[in-house]
C-alpha cells in the first residue's frame, strides 16, 4: 500500500495540527513513528477506522528542492494555482540545522525533483523522539498538514497506513485478523507484530553482540585461567617453604583461592571502571557523529554482576584448579630446586 | 636448529601453561581473523554484488538512491534516450518498482520489477525465457511455493477497490530467476517495464535506470559529467554507492577495528605476561648460559623462537577456529533487514587471513621482546649468586 494518512481532525496545538504523510515510503511499511502523543490523539475514545492518524517520512527527493529554494521569493513561482495555501512545515532539527532554517523561513517544497515547487513556510523546528532504526539512514523529515501533502503529491483520498487505537489494547492482534479479512488487499498488524518487525534489526545486531560476547567471555575466561595459573605456579617455593613448617595444605589452598579471587576481583572492578569509561565514550562519539540524544551503550547493573561474577568464579577455578597441581608436587623437592 | 629444539623443550616442559597460552591466543587470532574479514568484507560483496550485472552507473531521482524511496524517474522514455545519446554511454537498463499483490484466497505481497528484458541487469535467469508481455519471471520464493514456468498467476496493484480491475493483470509463468537485489525471504518476479507501469498507473517512469560504460571509461567521471549535465537526475558510480553502502554499515567497521585491536592488545599481553614469567623463571640459567659463552643473541633468539612457536600453534588454531565462527556470525547477520541476500559480511580472502597471521606472531614476538631484553642485562654474577640453591 503506497500511502499518504493523517488526521484530518484540526487540534489546537500548532505542533499535533502538521500531521505528516509522505510519499511511498518504500516497501516495508513502517508503523512504529505513529503514538497517540505526537498524532495529537485523545485516547479514550476509540473507534476503529476513524481515527486512523499516522505518520511517514517525507521523501528524501524533497531535500534539494527544501534547500534550493529557501531564499526563494514567492514570485519565483509563476503557477500557484495548484499549491496548498497556506503550506506550513515542521522541520526536524537537524535538517533546519543543515539548512539555516528557523520559525518563518520560507522555502520551496515538491513532491518529486521534477515537478514544480510550492512555497512554504517553516511553521516549527522540532525533535524527533530518539530512533535507532532512522539512525543510519541519514533521513532528515517536515511534517505537512494531511490535506496539503495529499494535493501537492496528486494522492487525493490516499494514505499509506492508518493507525488504530483500541478501546482494549489487549485485543489488537483479534481486531488486526478481522480488519484483515474485511479488507483483502490490505495489512493489518497488531501492536506486537509491529514491533517485532521494527525491531528486526536490532534483533540481528543483538544476536551478533551475544555471539562476540561469547567469544569475548572465552578469550577472557582462557587469559584469566592463564594468568592465575602462571600467579599461583609464581609462589611454588614459598607454599612449598610453608608446607615443610606445618602449614596444612587446606589453609594454604584457602590463601592460595582468597589471593586468586581478590586479584580476579580487583582485575574485574578496573575491568567494569574501563568499560565505563569506554561506555561514555562510544556514546559521547556517536551521539556526536548522528546528531542524537540515543545512548549507544548502557552499562547496567545486571552486565556489571555478570562481568564482577565471570571473573571471580573463573578466576577462583582457576587458582583452585592451579593451587590444587601445587599442593600435590612434593615439598622437599620443590625446595630443593 | 639448537635455538628451536631448546625452545620447544621448554614449551613442553610446561604443558598446562603452554596449552593455556595456546587457547588464549588461539581466540584472539580467530577474533582479529574475523573482525579483518568483516572489515573489508561488506565494501568487496557490495562491489562484486553491484558490478555483477556488467553496469557502473546507477540513475534515480535527484536526492534519492536506488529504491531507497518511492520517487520515480519522469518521461522515462526521454531520459533512456539522452542518456544512450552520450558518447560514453553504451547501454541503459530502465527499472521500475513496485509491490503488487497475488490474487488468489489469501492475497500477498510480491515486489514486482518491470524490466527491458532486452536489456536488464536486475535477475539472471536459471531457466525460461524472459517475461515479454503478459509473461513473468519469478523467483526462487516463488518456485518453491510451488509455481513453475506456463502457470498464470494474477496481479493486482494496490489502490482503489473501484478500480481493482484495472489495476489487476493476468501473467503466465515464462522465467524462473535469481533476483540479484533481493533480499532474504523477499519474494519478486519481473514483468515488461510498460505492462507495470500500466497496472500500477505510472506511464513513462521509472525507478532505476543502470547504466553501462562503453570500455575504458572512468565510471566516477562519467558519473560527475553526467550529473552536471541532467541535475534532475541522481548519477551514482558502483564506487560511490559502495562508499553510500559503507557509511550505513559503518557500525560493523568500526566494530571490526575495535574488536581487532582488542585481539591484538590480548595477545601481547598474553604473550607478554607468560614469557615475563617464563623468563623470571630462568634467570639462573640465562645468567649461567651467558657465563659459559653463549652470546646475548643467541638466547634472545631462543625466547623469539619460544614465543614464535607459540604463537604459530595458536595462529594455526585460530584461523581453522576464525574460519568456523565466521560461518556461525554470517548466518546470525544474513537475517539483516533489507540488505540483498547476496550480501556477505564476512568474506574470505587469502590476504586477510595472512595480516591476522601475520599480526599475531608480530604481537607475539614484539611481546616477548622485552622481557627477554631485561633478563639479558641482568648481571651475571648477582644473578648466579642469587640463585644458587
Amino acid at each position: 500500500m503506497d500511502t499518504v494518512y493523517g488526521n484530518r481532525k484540526s487540534v489546537s496545538n500548532p505542533r499535533e495540527s502538521l500531521i505528516v504523510y509522505v510519499l511511498r515510503q518504500q516497501r516495508v511499511p513502517h508503523l512504529k513513528r505513529c503514538t497517540s502523543r505526537r498524532c495529537g490523539w485523545s485516547g479514550r475514545e476509540a473507534s476503529v477506522l476513524s481515527r486512523a492518524v499516522v505518520v511517514a517520512c517525507l521523501a528524501v527527493t524533497a531535500l534539494p528542492q527544501v534547500a534550493d529554494g529557501q531564499a526563494a521569493a514567492e514570485e519565483s513561482y509563476p503557477d500557484r494555482s495548484t499549491c496548498p495555501e497556506p503550506l506550513e512545515l515542521l522541520v526536524e532539527r537537524r535538517l533546519a540545522e543543515s539548512q539555516d532554517l528557523e520559525s518563518g523561513s520560507r522555502l520551496s517544497v515538491a513532491a518529486l525533483p521534477d515537478s514544480e515547487g510550492c512555497p512554504a513556510i517553516v511553521a516549527g523546528v522540532y525533535e524527533p523522539e530518539a530512533d535507532p532504526s532512522e539512525l543510519a539512514r541519514d533521513r532528515r523529515r517536515v511534517f505537512l498538514h494531511l490535506p496539503d501533502l495529499a494535493d501537492l503529491a496528486g494522492r487525493e483520498d490516499e494514505v499509506d497506513r492508518f493507525s488504530v487505537l483500541l478501546k482494549d489494547p489487549g485485543e489488537a492482534d483479534a481486531v488486526a485478523a478481522r480488519i484483515g479479512a474485511l479488507m483483502p488487499g490490505t495489512r493489518a498488524l497488531g501492536g506486537t507484530e509491529v514491533a517485532a518487525r521494527a525491531s528486526t534489526t536490532f534483533e540481528v545486531v543483538r544476536r551478533f553482540h551475544r555471539a562476540i560476547g561469547l567469544i569475548t567471555i572465552t578469550a577472557g575466561g582462557v587469559f584469566l585461567a592463564c594468568i592465575m595459573t602462571l600467579k599461583v605456579q609464581e609462589r611454588r617455593s614459598q607454599v612449598a617453604a610453608l608446607r615443610l613448617v606445618g602449614i596444612s595444605n587446606r589453609t594454604l589452598l584457602s590463601w592460595l583461592m582468597l589471593e586468586a579471587a581478590l586479584v580476579s576481583a580487583i582485575g574485574g572492578l578496573l575491568g567494569i571502571g574501563i568499560g565505563r569509561l569506554a561506555s561514555s565514550t562510544i556514546n559521547a562519539w556517536y551521539q556526536r557523529v548522528y546528531a542524537t540524544t540515543l545512548e549507544f551503550s548502557i552499562v547496567t547493573r545486571e552486565t556489571v554482576a555478570i562481568g564482577l561474577v565471570l571473573a571471580v568464579v573463573l578466576g577462583l577455578v582457576a587458582g583452585g584448579v592451579g593451587a590444587v597441581r601445587l599442593l600435590q608436587v612434593d615439598a622437599l623437592e620443590e625446595v630443593g630446586r | 636448529m639448537l635455538i628451536f629444539r631448546y625452545s620447544a623443550r621448554e614449551l613442553l616442559r610446561h604443558p598446562a601453561r603452554s596449552l593455556l597460552a595456546v587457547l588464549g591466543v588461539a581466540v584472539a587470532c580467530a577474533m582479529l581473523l574475523d573482525m579483518l574479514m568483516l572489515g573489508g568484507g561488506l565494501n568487496a560483496s557490495f562491489r562484486s554484488l553491484l558490478t555483477s550485472a556488467g553496469y557502473e552507473l546507477r540513475v534515480s531521482p535527484a536526492g534519492t538512491l536506488p529504491f531507497d524511496t518511492g520517487a520515480t524517474i519522469a518521461d522515462a522514455d526521454g531520459v533512456r534516450s539522452r542518456l544512450e545519446a552520450e558518447p560514453a554511454v553504451d547501454a541503459v537498463a530502465p527499472v521500475l518498482g513496485s509491490n503488487l499483490l497475488i490474487e488468489g484466497d489469501a492475497p500477498d505481497r510480491l515486489f514486482v520489477l518491470g524490466v527491458d528484458p532486452a536489456e536488464q541487469g536486475i535477475y539472471r535467469l536459471t531457466s525460461g525465457r524472459d517475461p515479454h508481455d503478459g509473461g513473468v519471471v519469478i523467483g526462487r520464493e516463488l518456485s518453491d511455493a510451488g509455481l513453475s514456468i506456463g502457470d498464470s498467476i494474477s496481479l493486482r496493484a494496490p489502490g482503489s477497490f473501484a478500480e481493482a480491475g484495472r489495476r489487476t493483470g493476468r501473467f503466465r509463468v515464462t522465467g524462473v530467476a535469481e533476483f540479484l537485489y533481493a533480499s532474504s525471504g523477499e519474494r519478486s518476479a519481473a514483468v515488461a517495464l510498460p505492462t507495470l507501469a500500466r497496472l500500477t498507473d505510472q506511464p513513462d517512469r521509472a525507478s532505476l535506470m543502470m547504466v553501462r560504460l562503453t570500455e575504458g571509461q572512468n565510471p566516477d567521471s562519467v558519473a560527475a559529467a553526467l550529473r552536471l549535465r541532467h541535475p534532475e537526475l541522481e548519477i551514482a558510480s558502483v564506487g560511490q554507492l559502495v562508499e553510500t553502502a559503507a557509511r550505513r554499515l559503518s557500525y560493523f567497521r568500526q566494530l571490526a577495528a575495535i574488536l581487532g585491536t582488542v585481539s591484538l592488545v590480548v595477545t601481547t599481553l598474553l604473550i607478554g605476561t607468560i614469557m615475563a614469567i617464563s623468563i623470571n623463571d630462568r634467570y639462573g640459567t640465562i645468567a649461567a648460559l651467558r657465563a659459559i659463552g653463549i652470546s646475548k643473541r643467541s638466547i634472545v633468539a631462543a625466547f623469539l623462537v619460544e614465543s614464535l612457536l607459540l604463537c604459530l600453534l595458536a595462529a594455526g588454531v585460530g584461523l581453522g577456529l576464525g574460519l568456523v565462527v565466521a560461518e556461525q556470525l554470517e548466518r546470525i547477520l544474513s537475517d539483516f533487514p533489507g540488505l540483498p541476500s547476496a550480501i556477505r559480511f564476512f568474506v574470505f580472502e587469502p590476504d586477510r587471513l595472512a595480516w591476522a597471521a601475520a599480526g599475531v606472531l608480530l604481537a607475539g614476538v614484539g611481546a616477548a621482546l622485552v622481557p627477554a631484553i631485561r633478563a639479558m642485562n641482568a648481571p651475571i654474577a648477582a644473578t648466579l649468586h642469587r640463585e644458587e640453591p
